[in-house]
């Protein structure tokens, strides 16, 4: 497959210049054949074809095709298996068996975008430090039960080779590949789940609240070992939404590497983790080394060690381990001799042979060292500001830079507080959908679009991107959200804001002068929100609504909003994409963080027992669905999710600005001689980005230096 | 004199405690804590934990309990000699200031070398020669270097570094050294980078150290006791230097007390737009992260830092000014 030629800096900025640079659908058609699962066999030849499909007339040099590389389900073990130079010595010494006992007897092949690379090479990023933990898990989502494709929209095989539901979707069951093995060499069995469940999942010292994403209607599910290499997850009521819970960035499905040490993911390295646990280890050893390692018990014993980022020594399933940790100015990873994933000629992936990952002490010097090409690939904390900055060094930096669009709505959603009660009158009107409608009308997103987003985002509502199989379609985009000041006038006239002041604004029904919203804006996030904000308050003045923009420092504001006493909170809506895997931006369901009534997300988790009961019948309705979802098949919770957005978007929950765009994670800086890079890749959570265009594949034109 | 001594060492002992709670409480003042830090800072990469799970970290670190109690904790730590966990990096306290330590002093110290070293012969010069066209050049820079930040300064070198010589942007090391071992290569390295922060954050105190140096010396120049010098006809080049300098120089032994915890901190707004590994970003951090070991330990270690610096100057003044002796 030939990858679109990069084009010159200086015809790239051109069309930035003349305002060209529009999107491309994304991935049309691929999303109508919905969730498909892998067992019914989708053949490459189809996958290919329909990719080619989209090969429509490009509308800018920098949003490509979307492109990625393809699990070959079902294919066997390449007859011939090769390994990386840097383990040759290693096995003819005897500290690692030769590769034919490494790799799995039914590995994960997979086709590479490009085609077949070579190996070596350590690819260097940028990280801002030892929060940044998601840098690299991002990398090292391999060991995921079950992915997605490189679409985002179908399941493929990862650890989990194959499933399947029984005994009316009670019953989900999943067969581990034989000969899988631990980055230590280690058997991976289901005795690695067994123990999960039993010695750690169970143990409240350790999860001191089961997830609500292993049980359905409240109740708790349970894992069973069926044979060595076959696991039961066993539920009491019917739970065919498990599978979008295993594929989505959540407790059960995130996968070892990505848990934080609060022991997701559904398995554990059972021989490694025994000795951190009162069960096997006495009580007095446990202290002893709690107190070596300078943390306070074992449970944060337990908890440090279980972090693949901070402890090398950890067994794990992903294509790099960790060698030098996260707290450390270096990061680096180096190669998984045991990883599962193949490429169709029988090489050992990862290609590379490590990532070093460089601290930068703050986003501007890192920007800076990508502009001056001293990163091999870089989509992280990459600003769209610079994106201008960025093309025209293209050259002088050797690189190239790809746009990928994210699919959820709004990078800048004026999220509404449905719990709002720190002023009764604002309350009102905030919790008035007709009132949120003329809000929401009265925004130039074309203007946001040009100023902040260099023209490249999508106005619209906070629904999703319409190919994705739970978006209610493309008129939901636009929905009261297209610039209308005529009727947002109309409308808050009608609901009884009539009166206005001297200076044209409206004032408050209970005659206390002007009626005066608040927005919280955070300064330093990948989107100026601040200034989108002034420039929305700006715009409000011709529907005669006075905004107060309040910059606030990230997690001041963040505790603010927590605390109930945000009206408006401005932030992205991402991962709204997989509603049912991260509903806490399009829904307030989720306590953890609910800017959209953190009262509503308490009543919601304590069934009512406290918190605040939603004042709208629609949220309810909304709510009501949300929940009916988790016995649904996933074809039924897609439309389901549809039916939400619907409520949703008519109702104004929150008003979306401009999204849809590559603002957040999507720009991205590849180095000229990197291979198996895809012109687009999707830009979404839960498809782990960029782990949906599987990184073990990446590999360097040049052997390796650069 | 040995009363005077203990006297303030008791002082300087109990400034010391005083600083540790001020900093305790101006660390916890900001609403919220570690762990809703460390939530935000998960939002905004597009993860997040749960609310359980942030309960669970809470109890981990302790900050479930009153902050009295957190306090006492603190102090239970450091009578044993232990600065703690920073929270964030779920290092040791002083394994994760230690990194940066060094680096933090080569580059203060190069800096404050190289101020005085440019500083002192200039400011002399100015003064012996004043109202010279070299005066007026001098008194020029001297006021461009006060007046221009020494943070834009940092941002158009490197701008133009990049863009001109194709500098490496930022840090102290070229990214092969960062990873490398010791070596003299990498010394080599190091002392090639370490000339541009030297100079922009020796730049401002150069003009300063300038000026003080000129005025007082011209001051000291006037006085009868020179006068008499140069008419009994003492070198004039001894007429300077024996005395007039030496009081000149006052000022620049009582700026001790704030140079030695500069050197330990750096300039925090210079080394975050340079991108160096010091200490000055990671107090940033640790205030931005809440991290409370972190951040008190590095607030506690400047603060009694300038209480030791301060009493070195009171000692320096009465070493070099005899004057002070007399009138204690």
């Amino acid at each position: 497959m030939t990858r679109p030629r990069t084009r010159g800096a200086d015809e790239i900025m051109r069309d930035v210049a003349r305002k060209q640079v529009s999107r491309r659908g994304l991935m049309k058609g691929a999303a109508a054949a919905g969730l498909v699962l892998p067992t019914a066999g989708t053949p490459l030849s189809a996958i290919r074809s329909a990719a080619a499909a989209q090969d429509e007339p490009l509308g800018s040099a920098l949003i490509g095709e979307l492109e990625g590389p393809i699990v070959l389900v079902d294919a066997p073990r390449p007859e011939n298996l090769k390994q990386a130079p840097m383990l040759d010595p290693l096995v003819e010494d005897g500290t690692l068996p030769p590769v034919e006992e490494r790799v799995p007897l039914e590995p994960l092949v997979v086709q590479p975008v490009e085609g077949i690379g070579t190996y070596g090479g350590v690819l260097r990023r940028g990280f801002t430090g030892p929060g940044d933990d998601e840098n690299g898990n991002r990398y090292n989502s391999g060991d995921k039960l079950i992915f997605w494709d490189y679409t985002g929209t179908e399941f493929r095989p990862a650890l989990a080779k194959s499933w399947e539901f029984s005994d009316e979707d009670r019953v989900f069951t999943i067969h581990l590949r034989e000969g899988h093995k631990w980055s230590d060499g280690e058997p991976f069995t289901a005795d690695d789940f067994v123990f999960w469940y039993e010695d750690l999942y169970l143990n409240p010292d350790i999860v001191p609240v089961p997830s609500g994403t292993f049980a359905i209607n409240g109740q708790q599910g349970r894992v069973e070992k069926v044979d060595d290499l076959t696991v039961s997850f066993v539920f009491e009521e019917p739970y065919p939404l498990f599978l979008t819970i295993l594929g989505g960035t959540t407790f059960m499905g995130s996968g070892q590497m990505t848990s934080r040490g609060f022991h997701g993911g559904a398995y554990a390295p059972a021989h490694y983790l025994r000795q951190f646990l009162p069960k096997y280890t006495a009580q007095a050893e446990l202290d002893q080394m709690a107190t070596e390692e300078n943390v306070e018990d074992w449970i944060a014993l337990l908890r440090l060690k279980s972090q693949w980022y901070l402890n090398p020594d950890l067994p794990i399933l992903g294509p790099w381990r960790c060698v030098s940790p996260i707290n450390t100015p270096n990061w680096t990873m180096e190669r998984n001799p045991f990883y599962y994933e193949v490429d169709p000629e029988g090489n050992q992936l990862p290609y590379l042979d490590g990532i070093q990952m460089t601290l930068a002490e703050n986003l501007e010097v890192l920007n800076l060292r990508a502009i001056a090409g001293e990163y091999d690939l870089q989509e992280r904390h990459t600003d769209i500001a610079k994106l201008p900055v960025f093309l025209e060094n293209m050259e002088q930096g050797d690189y190239s830079v790809h746009l990928d669009p994210g699919s959820y709505g709004s990078d800048a959603t004026l999220q509404v507080n449905h719990s709002y009660d720190g002023d009764p009158e604002v309350a009102q009107w905030l919790h008035n959908a007709d009132f949120r409608r003329a809000l929401s009308m009265g925004i130039d997103r074309d203007q946001l679009n040009e100023t902040f987003w260099l023209g490249v985002g999508s106005p619209g509502s906070v629904a999703p991107d319409p190919s994705v199989p739970q978006s209610p379609g493309e008129e939901w985009r636009t929905m009261w959200a297209t610039r209308d000041v005529e009727q947002a006038n109309q409308l808050l006239d009608e609901i009884g804001l009539t009166e206005k002041d001297g200076d044209g604004f409206r004032v408050r029904s209970d005659g206390n002068g002007r009626l005066r919203l608040e927005i919280f804006a955070i300064s330093g996030a990948f989107v100026p929100f601040p200034r989108i904000a002034q420039a929305i308050a700006q715009q409000w003045q011709e529907i005669g609504i006075q905004l107060d923009v309040s910059e606030l420092e990230r997690n001041l504001g963040m505790t603010r909003m927590r605390n109930n006493e945000h009206q408006l909170f401005m932030w992205a809506n991402d991962g709204s994409e997989l509603i049912y895997a991260f509903p806490r931006h399009a829904l307030p369901v989720d306590p953890a963080e609910a800017m959209m009534g953190p009262l509503i997300a308490t009543w919601f988790v304590t069934n009512g027992e406290e918190g605040m009961e939603p004042t709208e019948q629609a949220m309810l309705d909304a709510i009501d669905l949300y929940r009916s979802a988790g016995g649904q098949t996933t074809e039924e919770a897609n439309a389901t999710a549809q039916e939400i957005w619907k409520i949703i978007v008519d109702n104004v929950f929150s008003i979306g600005t401009v999204g849809v765009s590559p603002a957040v994670m999507g720009i991205r800086i590849v180095k000229n001689t990197m291979g198996n890079i895809p012109a687009r890749q999707v830009n979404m959570q839960h498809a782990r980005t960029p782990q949906s265009s599987h990184p073990a594949t990446f590999f360097f034109r040049n052997g390796g230096g650069s | 004199m040995l009363s005077y001594l203990i006297r303030r060492v008791l002082f300087a002992l109990f400034t010391c405690w005083a600083i540790s709670v001020l900093a305790f409480i101006i660390i916890q003042l900001p609403p919220g804590d570690f762990v809703d830090a460390y939530i935000s800072n998960l939002s905004a990469s597009g993860s997040g934990i749960s609310a359980d799970q942030a309960e669970q970290l809470r109890a981990e670190y302790a900050l479930d309990q009153p902050i009295w109690v957190q306090y006492a904790r603190w102090m239970r730590l450091m009578a044993q000699g232990d600065l703690g966990m920073a929270m964030e990096w779920q290092r040791p306290v002083t394994e994760v200031i230690g990194d940066r330590l060094w680096l933090t002093m080569v580059v203060s110290f190069a800096a404050v070398v190289l101020t005085w070293i440019v500083a002192l012969p200039i400011g002399i010069y100015s003064a012996v020669r004043p109202y010279s066209p070299l005066d007026y050049l001098f008194t020029l820079l001297g006021f461009l270097g006060l007046a221009i930040p020494s943070f834009l300064l940092g941002l158009l070198v490197l701008y133009f570094g990049f863009v001109y010589f194709n500098a490496n942007i930022g840090g102290l090391f070229s990214p092969e050294y960062i990873d490398a071992p010791w070596s003299w290569a990498k010394l080599w390295d190091m002392m090639k980078h370490l000339p541009v922060p030297a100079v922009i954050l020796g730049i401002a105190s150069m003009a300063q150290a300038i000026r003080i140096m000129r005025a007082n010396l011209l001051d000291e120049l006037r006085k009868p006791y020179v006068v008499t010098a140069r008419a009994k006809g003492l070198s004039e080049w001894r007429a300077i230097w024996k005395y007039p300098v030496r009081v000149a120089l006052n000022p620049f032994a009582s700026t001790i007390g704030y140079t030695l915890p500069y050197v330990v901190s750096g300039s925090i707004i210079v080394s975050l737009v340079l991108g160096l590994p010091t200490v000055g970003p990671l107090l940033l951090r640790s205030l931005i992260a809440q991290d409370m070991f972190l951040a008190g330990a590095i607030v506690l270690l400047l603060g009694v830092l300038t209480v030791i610096g301060t009493l070195v100057s009171d000692l320096l003044l009465m070493w070099i000014d005899p004057r002070i002796r007399v009138e204690d």
